[in-house]
């Protein structure tokens, strides 16, 4: 605890913000995520469920929970011989559920549902969070993930068809991944079980829209997140779910529910004068690893099988913000080769180190009692699922051998978390991600925040460009500062927005950074009007780089709230005024050239 | 060819001829939202346990305003608006803020129903503009406005079109433009003191259809004035002024009444200052010389004109579209 000590005052690593909930109160559970199995295909079952994440919820957990068990729409429940309503009216009540328990009173409840893409009932689900339609069928506090197998993303690419089955026909199907599951799909087709077969592209589109509409039905890919994960090893051990932000990846079942503690490093403190600083890196790295393992131990865990899980296989999530603090110390702009190339060697260097520290706690303690059921056991690390080859493989090639000897203390380390909270605590921007805008308002549950980009506002300072007027202009462009000719190009081309960054480069850095993360990322993408073609371009891509999972999709509204604090006159109210701005007819009076 | 405000109701969709209000009420489809979606159980424990009874007064006042206001436009839109701006596309988008106005009148109704759990209290609010002078005045001044324009069957003079662009005027940039626009900074003072984050989102979306409307509005004149600038005399431009002048002195007064019971870190004369800096803005956009020169003294109004980005998982977020277009494709830059 003594080391954790010496990092915090400097906010150089932040643990997760129910860590700072509860730390310190009478029941002092500082996870911040729990990942529930799908409740079995019973009464019963379903209720236990309900009951179990409002336990959970009750100390600021967030929930993922699958439903990939529960039978669909019309099937026939035999102890009463009628027909069952599918799983919309459950998760109906789940919302009621969790919007009743907010997080020890400081949170909202919430809680992610998983569903696969053959569920029979898909459909309903992508439709929980619309605005319109039968409020009974909808669940406005729920958020919900698409939990999507390989075998779904090639027919659509092939433009084949996708069949739709009720979990009672084919109650195998959550508990197998890849070639096993691509098996005993295609021998559910043969057989007729099917319950509707559609286009997959058709099916696809719905997955896009939704995306656009709500942000939510985030895409999370079920094959990659299981064949690149430490835990499954083992025949038998699968993950059906990811968490509330896409970023954990842990095996659940009926007996163990998935938790993790995260915290986050704080990337901008980690830059010198000669350049990122990795040898402080290293340093953070350790101290977080040894935080994050304490609290395993020193959680209270409100439910059992939470507790039962995470002491076999105490897993950490280590993750990373203020990656664009780093880029705009060092003034490269965020898709530049030189940022791509920093933003590798940072998750890999995070990656060593808490490799290297965990299998220093387990010469210490004794490694995780499933270790010897990891992949890390039989010598695969995360790159190798990745096909990937680490920068310097001699540290590697040591650190395998110390592996191998007195094995590791945690089975998964790295997970990077959105930091939404801890980065406005720390001054830093959220985890791996650029700025939405140069000014913005963050709105939180404290009230609402007027943030301004300080690295431009310094920039601007110096070259003596930072006024009243220049102030109003960044305004009134909604934050960017692209169709400002005042300010020089390079200057543009560093201060990009979200909005104005290929979202190809974001996906392809996420790619790259994956390699070495053992859990996924809360990857948010930003398309500020988007369209199903671009949408469905954009996911395909990713799934084809390999990523594990997606988080939101941002866009903007239809149209803006009228400024208040600068006025825009009516277009053709000042006709003079406004033909002086730039006239290339006149370049005599028009002072814009001058 | 005929010009906007040409009595008549015309029917031609294609060629269109003001392609922009078509386009205004695309828009305005895509920002679709429902009081469902709106959680008002933290305001619910706010109200009863972090607010003095002078928050309690000026949260009553407000809603009761709102819930009246919102009518007040739907009935102008119908007896003026939609009556006399003569273009298919434009009362398309007439037709679609009518159906915002309810859905505002239906997000206030619901408040109050909240808010007020007394039933008496409650009915006393609801009837607020037979029983608070202020609401009153500003009623009656939005009524003037209306009752000016109601025996209009045809504006076929220059003068009859003149009185009709001061009734559109008015609408905007007084009562959308100035009584909401003074309504959103009593909610945003709120929200700066962490308080009330339902009836904060619920007003975000308002706040962005009032923006709407009163853009929309601004083109109408916009339009008019291009085809109709002898319209916009000298004559047009006082009797505007002499009306934003007499609005600010109605929502001043409604202010002293809103924060009579004191409500602590907002005052009276910071309100005034803020609804005269308003008034100029609206002249400013009117292409009118400002006429108080004002600044605006609430820094968290500041905050409204800079995009939101909120944690999904705290409250819901307010910035999407509904209505998205397109197919499934595998080549589009992204």
């Amino acid at each position: 605890m003594e080391l954790s000590w010496q990092g915090r005052p400097g906010l150089d690593y932040l643990p997760s913000s129910p860590t700072l909930f509860n730390a310190g109160t009478l029941h002092e559970q500082l996870s911040s995520c729990f990942l529930l199995d799908s409740p079995p295909d019973s009464l019963e079952g379903v209720y236990e469920k309900y009951k179990d994440i409002a336990l959970l919820s009750k100390f600021s957990g967030g929930i993922g929970i699958a439903w990939h068990r529960v039978r669909s729409e019309g099937s026939l429940i035999r102890s009463t011989n009628g027909l069952s309503n599918g799983i919309v009216p459950w998760l109906k009540t789940l919302d009621s559920s969790v919007a009743a328990v907010n997080q020890g009173g400081k949170r909202k409840g919430a809680a992610c549902v998983y569903l696969e893409t053959w569920h029979a009932d898909i459909e309903a689900f992508l439709e929980l969070r619309d605005n319109t339609g039968d409020d009974a069928r909808r669940a406005h506090h729920l958020n919900v993930a698409n939990w999507v197998p390989d075998l779904f993303m090639k027919r659509v690419e092939a433009g084949e068809n996708w069949s739709l089955f009720d979990p009672k026909d084919v109650p195998e199907f959550p508990d197998v991944y890849g070639g096993e599951f691509d098996r005993a799909y295609a021998q559910a087709e043969a057989q007729g079980l099917a319950r509707k077969t559609l286009p997959a592209r058709d099916l696809y589109a719905r997955m896009m829209r939704t995306l656009a509409q709500t942000g939510n039905g985030w895409m999370t890919f079920k094959d990659k997140s299981n064949r690149a994960c430490n835990q499954t090893a083992q025949p038998g051990a699968v993950v059906h779910l990811s968490n509330l932000c896409t970023e954990i990846i842990e095996v659940s079942s009926q007996g163990e529910t998935a938790v993790c503690n995260l915290g986050s490093i704080n990337l901008g403190r980690h830059v010198g004068a000669a350049g990122f600083d990795f040898e402080k890196l290293a340093h953070t790295v350790e101290v977080a690893v040894r935080q994050l393992d304490s609290v395993i131990d020193l959680n209270f865990y409100p439910i059992a099988t939470a507790r039962a899980s995470n002491l076999r296989w105490r897993p950490v999530g280590l993750g990373l913000m203020g990656l664009q603090d780093v880029f705009f110390r060092l003034r490269l702009p965020f898709d530049s080769e030189p940022a791509r190339a920093l933003s590798r060697q940072i998750s890999e260097d995070v990656y060593f180190h808490t490799l290297r520290t965990s299998n220093e706690l387990a010469r210490l303690h004794g490694a995780h009692p499933n270790f010897a059921d990891t992949r890390a056991a039989r010598g695969e690390l995360q790159f190798d699922a990745w096909g990937a080859t680490p920068t310097n493989p001699e540290r590697w090639r040591h650190l395998a051998r110390e592996i191998e000897i007195h094995g590791l203390r945690n089975s998964l380390l790295i997970a990077i978390a959105p930091t939404a909270t801890i980065a406005s605590i720390a001054g830093c921007y959220e985890c791996i991600e650029p700025p939405i805008s140069n000014l913005f308002k963050r709105e939180t549950l404290s009230g609402d925040f007027l943030q301004i980009n300080g690295y431009l506002v310094d920039e601007l300072k110096q070259l003596g460009l930072w006024t009243a007027g220049m102030r109003d202009a960044i305004k009134l462009a909604d934050g960017s500062i692209q169709q400002l000719e005042a300010i020089p190009a390079e200057l543009r081309d560093i201060y990009r927005t979200a909005w104005e960054l290929p979202m190809k480069s974001l996906i392809e850095m996420a790619a790259a950074r994956g390699a070495f993360i053992d859990q996924s990322q809360s990857l948010n993408l930003f398309i500020a009007n988007p369209n199903i073609g671009q949408l469905s371009s954009m996911y395909m891509y990713a799934w084809k780089q390999g990523l594990k999972t997606t988080y939101y999709l941002r866009s903007r509204p239809a149209t803006r709230i009228a400024k208040t604090t600068v006025a825009e006159p009516m277009p053709g109210a000042e006709p003079d005024s406004a033909a002086t701005a730039c006239s290339l007819e006149n370049p005599a009076v028009c002072e814009a050239c001058q | 060819m005929t010009r906007l405000l040409d009595p008549g109701f015309n029917l031609t969709l294609r060629p269109m001829q003001y392609p922009k209000f078509y386009e205004m009420y695309r828009a305005a489809i895509k920002n679709t939202w429902s009081v469902e979606e709106i959680d008002f159980q933290i305001d619910l424990s706010h109200i009863q346990r972090r607010m003095s009874p002078a928050d309690r007064h000026l949260i009553e006042r407000l809603v009761a305003f709102f819930a009246t206001g919102d009518s007040i436009v739907s009935n102008n839109l119908v007896l003026s608006l939609y009556k006399h701006i003569n273009s298919p596309e434009a009362r398309m988008y007439l037709s679609r803020q009518l159906y915002e106005e309810a859905l505002h009148v239906q997000f206030y109704l619901t408040l109050l129903d909240n808010y007020v759990p007394d039933q008496d209290a409650r009915a006393l609010a609801f009837a607020a503009i037979d029983n608070s002078p202020s609401i009153q005045r500003k009623a009656e001044f939005c009524r003037r406005w209306t009752d000016s324009v109601v025996d209009l069957r045809r504006i076929a003079t220059a003068d009859d079109r003149r009185r009709f662009l001061l009734n559109l005027t008015c609408f905007a940039s007084c009562i959308e433009g100035l009584f909401f626009f003074g309504a959103f900074a009593y909610v945003y003072f709120l929200r700066s003191r962490g308080l009330l984050p339902g009836l904060a989102a619920g007003t975000n979306w308002v706040f962005r259809d009032e923006s709407a409307h009163m853009s929309f509005a601004y083109e109408v004149l916009r339009t008019v004035r291009e085809e109709e600038p002898a319209l916009f005399d000298a004559r047009w431009a006082a009797q505007v002024l002499q009306m934003i002048e007499e609005a600010v002195e109605c929502e001043a007064a409604f202010a002293d009444d809103v924060l009579s019971g004191g409500v602590v870190g907002l005052t009276r004369r910071e309100m005034r200052e803020y609804l005269q800096y308003v008034a100029d803005q609206r002249l400013t956009m009117l292409g009118l010389p400002i006429r108080y020169g004002s600044r605006n003294p609430f820094s968290f109004m500041e905050l409204q004109d800079v995009q939101e980005l909120t944690n999904f998982f705290e409250r819901r977020v307010s910035s999407y579209q509904v209505a998205v277009q397109g197919e499934v494709a595998f080549d589009r830059a992204f």
